[in-house]
């Protein structure tokens, strides 16, 4: 019998090697599959148990912080945001069940304290539970955030600030949002359903509307086709078009009307004031399809902004396939209408650029990270993202737009405190079809003060009811904008 | 020497205890000091044990026993303090019938004669959870019994009783089976009332057992079986015809069972089923996927996680927090263990011992390799408790109870080849005390 019972024990042993193989395919070969599978949940459970730095604003408001509370006699540690839904579409949220988003997302590693950096702090320090979070500290402020927020009040839609020098994302507010801390707070029992109703929600409360949505522009567009057709020297200060009320471009016989139907005409700095229609389809049919495509990509339409935070959409304007059998749709999106859409960042970015001699910056919302001693571990530089136009004709545009505030679209709305003249150019982007009860989007999108521009703002208010539909972005959104720009240049300085 | 080793044991268990309260709330708990001097004292009361009444016995059975119930014992406590509570209980009872059998059980060769008895026991046993108003199911298997306080799984006996059943059987019948004297045609088969007696028994067992729905143990008991009906005839062609007949047995439970497809459909794919029945297997996979080289520490990871992590998964969880250096020193510890229990069988003169030694070995080695095999997904899972390891007072007083016949077999077998004395047993002692009175007192 001994052979055989050490025939079995080599068996077993063969066994047991089998299982030592299979150990290492677990715990070596394939343990980073297995800890960055969605549905594993311990690297969150690990962080949502230690630790976890602040994000900062500009002013120094403290907008997300890690809490110790009892839960059922036990301290536990829980996200909070003081700010409550003011910095939502920025922050994001943390939590256990439903993972986190935005910075909380993008920054963990900063937050949690796993950059190469901290770890070594921690490595230096092996016997002590040492915290090493780090803070993110935001380029926004909580004084423009609130006052943006405020001015926008009830109203569906999105505003912008950006400072026109570095792209620095002042304040970035969209309505509806949502409050996080529903989210978070680990003694509340309802969070999948308030989780389901904001998921459920078609105005999207959970998406940064600002930045992650995209809607018609309207006549705000006809920024990007006068900076086009100057730069192409089809048009100059001296050019002047003929008084008429209809245009029916090629390929159709429905003609195309200015605002409300008006008989409209002059040089470009009437039209562009008073906003006239017919103008600007002329100037996008002259141009053709190539070139204000291929001006658009400049401007960088097409493309993800170049935001800081997750998932930023792109404004698009179109292919030049699409134009080709298409003239009368090559018109129309000459003034802002029809396939258009425009990213409410992007609008701002827009008048940045004007702003900034023809320089379009990279927006981003972190300044700098910081560890818990207060060391800097990263540190936003302002960057060129493109440069769509050249600083004369962005000179020549910065004319046009003051006299939009001065006796055009925005001269109601736009007068600045203390004399500071700013510079704008309004859109009101029509989305019925004719027949239909009348819908549109209200914009602004300006910048101040116009002879040493520091600050560009976009406005945009949805056209989802009679009352924002019935007015113009001058009336709607040009308030709402001299408000948010009153009070940046109060609290910025001159 | 031989303390030097289960002092290890014990020290090794004793600070990882201490990470393991300093892992979770990094403090001490009130009651370490009591709980480190119980530990001490069981360690020391089991070491004079095997000392005073098997000395001659393989030095390495209790310290590896106690290598694997430590780091048992605290993985427990680091995962629930009422298990911790219970499970100390246990251990205590555990040591007490490691104890215990020593004193009663002093030379195994007697039980052979006891081989109906314990296949009777074994079989009530394995009744017992069938009866109205005491069995119960629990984790979808019908193999628990309600005894007022206590809640036990009389299986885990029952696979001692069993395993002592066959090999008294086969040390009887062994060389009239493997003479294969009755012929049909050119096959030479054992006279059937050779076998047929064994082949009933072994019947009736499995039958039970598949009919508790316990499928860890029914493969358990058929291998156990092959195994020693083929280690006992010394033919090879027992063992393939036993596991053709298991491949056959397989395939048919396969195709009539709900619960045995559903277990190897996880087993090929648990990830389809994540949030059902795969889940409990994913989430071990999560666990040794983050417990890595080193682990996360004791204290340190989120075996929690993982469903039944103190019974049928612990071996996850201590992937999680000891990673592979932890899992493979439990390896380890089960190789050399099976090493220590076949070297006895091999040692040992008697059929009956040899038998019963290879028997008993296999029972912890193959139910070991049963769930850490399944946990691992490298045989479909089958619930049975990972000896000396998991959570249950049961398994943990079963196996101390199958290593004190070990240590006993072995201490026997060191006697017969002369490696010690063959001294006087306890109650022969106790005998030869009483003749000598007699004796001494006079006649009248």
């Amino acid at each position: 019998m001994n052979r055989q019972i050490r025939r079995l024990a080599l068996g077993l042993i063969a066994c047991y090697a089998i299982l030592f193989l299979q150990l290492n395919v677990w715990q070596v070969a394939r343990s980073d599959e297995l800890k960055d599978d969605s549905r594993n949940n311990r690297e969150l459970l690990r962080d949502f148990n230690s630790p976890r730095g602040r994000i900062i604003t500009a002013d120094e408001v403290v907008v997300a912080e890690t809490i110790e509370r009892d839960l059922d006699g036990n301290v536990v540690r829980q996200r909070t945001y003081p700010e409550r839904d003011l910095f939502a579409n920025v922050t994001g949220y943390f939590t256990l069940g439903f993972g986190s988003s935005q910075l909380e997302r993008s920054e963990n590693d900063v937050l949690a304290g796993r950059t190469a950096e901290q770890q070594l702090q921690l490595a230096q320090n092996l016997f002590t539970d040492q915290d090493v979070s780090g803070d993110v500290i935001l380029a926004m402020r909580e004084d423009i955030q609130s006052a943006a927020k405020e001015a926008l009040g009830e109203r569906e839609g999105s505003v912008v600030v950006l400072d026109v020098r570095t792209g620095a994302v002042l304040a970035m507010w969209s309505w509806p949002t949502f409050d996080p801390n529903i989210l978070s707070d680990r003694t509340r029992t309802d969070t999948l359903d308030w989780f389901n109703f904001l998921n459920a929600d078609n105005r999207k409360p959970l998406l940064a509307n600002a930045y992650q949505e995209r809607y018609m522009p309207g006549s705000t567009f006809k920024v990007i086709t006068t900076a086009t057709a100057l730069r192409d020297s089809l048009i100059d200060l001296t050019t002047v078009w003929e008084q008429e009320n209809a245009f029916t471009p090629p390929q159709t016989t429905d003609p195309i009307e200015n605002y409300g139907g008006s008989t409209c005409g002059g040089d470009l700095t009437e039209v562009f004031t008073r906003s006239c229609n017919i103008p600007f389809a002329r100037i996008a049919l002259t141009l053709g399809a190539k070139k204000l495509v291929r001006a658009t990509d400049d401007w960088g339409f097409g493309e993800n902004l170049p935001l800081d935070l997750p998932r930023p959409v792109a404004s698009v304007f179109g292919t030049v396939n699409d134009f080709e059998d298409d003239l009368p749709m090559l018109a129309i999106q000459g003034f802002g209408q029809g396939n258009a859409q425009m990213v409410p960042l992007h609008m701002a970015m827009v008048a940045a650029t004007i702003a900034n001699g023809g320089k379009m910056m990279v927006p981003y919302v972190v300044s700098s990270t910081v560890d818990r001693n207060g060391k800097v571990l990263t540190s936003t530089s302002p960057t060129v993202w493109r440069t769509p136009i050249d600083s004369e004709t962005a000179a020549i545009l910065t004319e046009l737009m003051i006299g939009v505030v001065r006796n055009g679209t925005a001269s109601c709305c736009m007068q600045l405190a203390n004399g500071v003249q700013a510079a704008a150019k309004t859109g009101t982007a029509q989305l019925n079809a004719k027949g239909e009860p009348m819908r549109s989007h209200a914009w602004i999108t300006a910048f101040a003060p116009a002879n040493a521009p520091k600050i560009a703002i976009a406005v945009m208010v949805k056209g989802v009811n009679d009352e924002v539909s019935a007015s113009t972005g001058g009336r709607l959104a040009g308030p709402i904008a001299k408000r948010v720009l009153d009070l940046a240049l109060r609290v910025l300085g001159p | 020497m031989k303390f030097r080793l289960i002092a290890l044991a014990g020290l090794i268990t004793a600070f990882a205890y201490l990470l393991a309260a300093l892992g979770e709330n990094s403090e001490i708990p009130a009651g370490a000091g009591t709980f480190l001097i119980v530990l001490l004292l069981l360690v020391v009361v089991a070491h004079f044990a095997v000392k005073y009444l098997a000395s001659a016995a393989d030095r390495l059975f209790l310290p590896l026993a106690v290598f694997l119930h430590g780091i048992g014992f605290v993985m427990i406590t680091r995962l629930s303090d009422r298990l911790s509570g219970l499970q100390a209980t246990w251990s205590l009872i555990g040591i007490g019938a490691f104890v215990g059998t020593l004193v009663i059980v002093q030379r195994v060769n007697d039980l052979a004669r006891y081989k109906w008895g314990f296949f009777t026991g074994g079989v009530f046993l394995l009744l017992l959870p069938l009866v109205p108003g005491l069995g119960f199911t629990n984790g979808g298997a019908r193999i628990w019994v309600n005894l007022g306080p206590i809640n036990f799984q009389p299986g885990e006996f029952a696979k001692i009783a069993l395993a002592i059943f066959v090999a008294g059987y086969l040390a009887e019948r062994r060389e009239l089976i493997a003479a294969g004297t009755w012929t049909i045609g050119r096959l030479h088969l054992p006279e059937p009332r050779d076998v047929l007696p064994l082949l009933m028994a072994w019947g009736v067992s499995v039958v039970v057992m598949v009919g508790e729905k316990d499928l860890g143990s029914s493969l358990l008991f058929f291998m156990l079986f092959v195994v020693m009906l083929w280690v006992a005839t010394e033919k090879m062609s027992y063992l393939v015809v036993g596991l053709s007949m298991f491949a056959v047995g397989a395939v048919i439970a396969y195709n009539m069972f709900d619960h045995v497809r559903d277990r190897v459909e996880i087993w090929l794919d648990p990830w389809s089923q994540y949030s059902g029945k795969g889940y409990q297997v994913v989430q071990g996979m999560f666990a040794f996927g983050a417990g890595g080289y080193t682990g996360s520490g004791l204290g340190k990871g989120f075996p929690t996680r993982i469903p039944a992590a103190q019974n049928d998964f612990i071996f996850a969880a201590i992937g999680e927090e000891l990673g592979l250096l932890g899992c493979t020193a439990i390896l380890a510890a089960f190789v050399l263990l099976i090493g220590a229990g076949l070297r006895t069988a091999s040692r040992t003169q008697r059929p009956f011992e040899q038998l019963l030694a290879t028997g008993l070995t296999l029972i912890f080695g193959l139910q070991a390799f049963i769930i850490i095999g399944g946990v691992l997904r490298v045989v479909p899972l089958t619930g049975v408790a990972l000896p000396f390891v998991s959570y249950g007072g049961s398994s943990l007083v079963a196996n101390y109870v199958l290593l004190a016949i070990l240590v006993r077999i072995s201490d026997g077998a060191a006697r017969q080849v002369g490696d010690a004395p063959d001294t006087l047993t306890l109650s022969e002692r106790w005998e030869l005390r009483k003749l000598r009175k007699a004796a001494n007192e006079p006649a009248n």
